[in-house]
């Protein structure tokens, strides 16, 4: 992994940053989007979307496929807003977690396409690929700082699966490990995550 | 059976990274999670951590998505509260009595085969109600779709499937009445067909008085039509034998 200066890391708006004092400002926005408020619609837009393109982009890749998703994601944020229930987690993982299937269903359902063939030849997406990111460096720092806390097979099953849109089967195939080592692996590095980054289970 | 639990258990991670292999094997784990607290309580935590994963791959999206997006907000109607969204105690109780009058509107509004429809679905929801929480909430959502269709057909072998189709939903249910019975070595399975993939879409509960239990079906993409097959008890992850039905779900 690579060393990071801090200096290089421009300073994150305190609104962008989620589950430190934001959150129930975003779980707020969520309800109103849920009347109709096409302003705080906005408003979510500002603080998800970056997120949202930037996972998509990782899975997907493509970059016009990759736009379409998100645009498929923020208009499926805004359809089904009512449907969030702030008891079964956050705004922000309501939404990334839509964001990512969305993700996941485009890369399964298009053939294997040449770009993925290679993909699997080599693997392991590089960590630290977001070089141009305009945001939440924080956070980057710490889940950086966290995934190198891991064993390298957690590390890179949780990656190949979470950025690499992998199944687990395909994940085992990737690291040469059986189903079950990688199941228990990707479950206690998310574990040890959770730990490290000290979110509330 | 115990040893399938444990099993069950370890698959958190897995699931909160999308990663299992089949609909099948997360539709399982899904109706484990319904009734596993301690896992519904571990998923929540770990999904936390794929949030923060999440916002640690922060880009700048293109500039032209945002004109996009709000193109598609001002002309997309909004979908109403589930009529489960506020938390209540009698968490069993609340879930039915909203359920139930929703199913019936929507099936009303659907106006066909309503009354075959809704007893079926009765029928599997008395009998397999502690199991089938989740997917009965998802059968609900369906339901209230706005563009939620019905279509009936009869079946090579007999009977007759009902289909209930949400394109906006991305999921259909299908339950099937009077189908030829099956020795246990077989099962009816359903699939998603498209001419560039087709996946499997769940395998049709063991028919009680002739009917099946409503089976959901999730991740449908335009184009797709729906087939069942006969297939080994189990299921096969393509089909190997010749539909006994195909429908186009025109989205």
């Amino acid at each position: 992994m690579m060393a990071m200066d801090p200096r290089d890391i421009p300073r994150a708006q305190p609104e962008a940053v989620p589950g430190r004092g934001g959150e129930p400002d975003l779980d707020g926005l969520l309800a109103q989007v849920a009347r109709g408020d096409e302003a705080a619609f906005e408003a979510v837009y500002g603080r998800l979307a970056g997120a949202a393109y930037g996972l998509i982009r990782k899975v997907v890749r493509d970059p016009a496929q990759s736009e379409e998703v998100a645009q498929e994601v923020l208009l499926e944020v805004w359809r089904t807003a009512s449907r969030f229930d702030p008891a079964k987690g956050s705004a922000a993982t309501w939404v990334m977690t839509i964001a990512h299937r969305r993700a996941i269903d485009r890369v399964r359902s298009v053939t294997a396409t040449a770009a993925r063939d290679h993909l699997v030849a080599e693997p392991a997406p590089a960590s630290d690929e977001v070089a141009e990111a305009v945001e939440a460096s924080l956070d980057r720092e710490r889940v950086r700082h966290c995934l190198d806390g891991l064993t390298e097979l957690q590390r890179e099953s949780i990656t190949l699966a979470y950025y690499g849109g992998y199944s687990y089967r395909q994940v085992a195939g990737l690291l040469g490990a059986t189903l079950s080592s990688i199941k228990t692996r990707i479950r206690d590095g998310l574990i040890r995550m959770r730990d490290c980054l000290g979110v509330s289970g | 059976m115990k040893l399938l639990r444990h099993d069950l258990h370890l698959l958190s991670g897995v699931y909160v990274l999308d990663a299992m292999d089949s609909d099948l094997e997360r539709d399982r784990y899904q109706r484990h999670l319904a009734r596993c607290q301690s896992c519904s309580a571990e998923v929540r935590g770990l999904r936390e951590v794929t949030t923060r994963m999440a916002m640690a791959a922060a880009l700048q999206p293109p500039s032209a998505l945002h004109g996009k997006v709000l193109a598609d907000v001002r002309r997309t109607r909004q979908l109403p509260p589930a009529a489960d969204a506020q938390p209540r105690p009698g968490r069993w109780r609340g879930r039915l009595s909203g359920w139930l009058p929703r199913l019936a509107l929507a099936v009303a509004t659907a106006g066909v085969a309503a009354a075959v429809v809704l007893g079926i679905i009765l029928v599997g929801t008395q009998h397999r109600l502690s199991i089938a929480q989740a997917e009965n909430h998802a059968i609900a959502q369906v339901l209230a779709a706005p563009d939620a269709r019905v279509l009936t057909r009869p079946t090579s072998a007999g009977g007759t499937a009902t289909i209930i189709v949400s394109p906006s939903e991305r999921e259909l249910i299908v339950t099937t009445a009077g189908l030829r019975a099956l020795p246990a070595s077989q099962v009816y399975q359903a699939w998603l067909i498209n001419p560039r993939r087709t996946r499997p879409a769940g395998l049709l509960p063991a028919p009680a008085g002739g009917k099946t239990r409503p089976l959901l079906a999730t991740g449908l993409l335009p184009g797709d039509q729906l087939g069942l097959t006969i297939e080994p008890a189990g299921g096969t992850a393509k089909p190997t034998t010749t539909p006994i039905l195909v429908i186009p779900l025109r989205a």
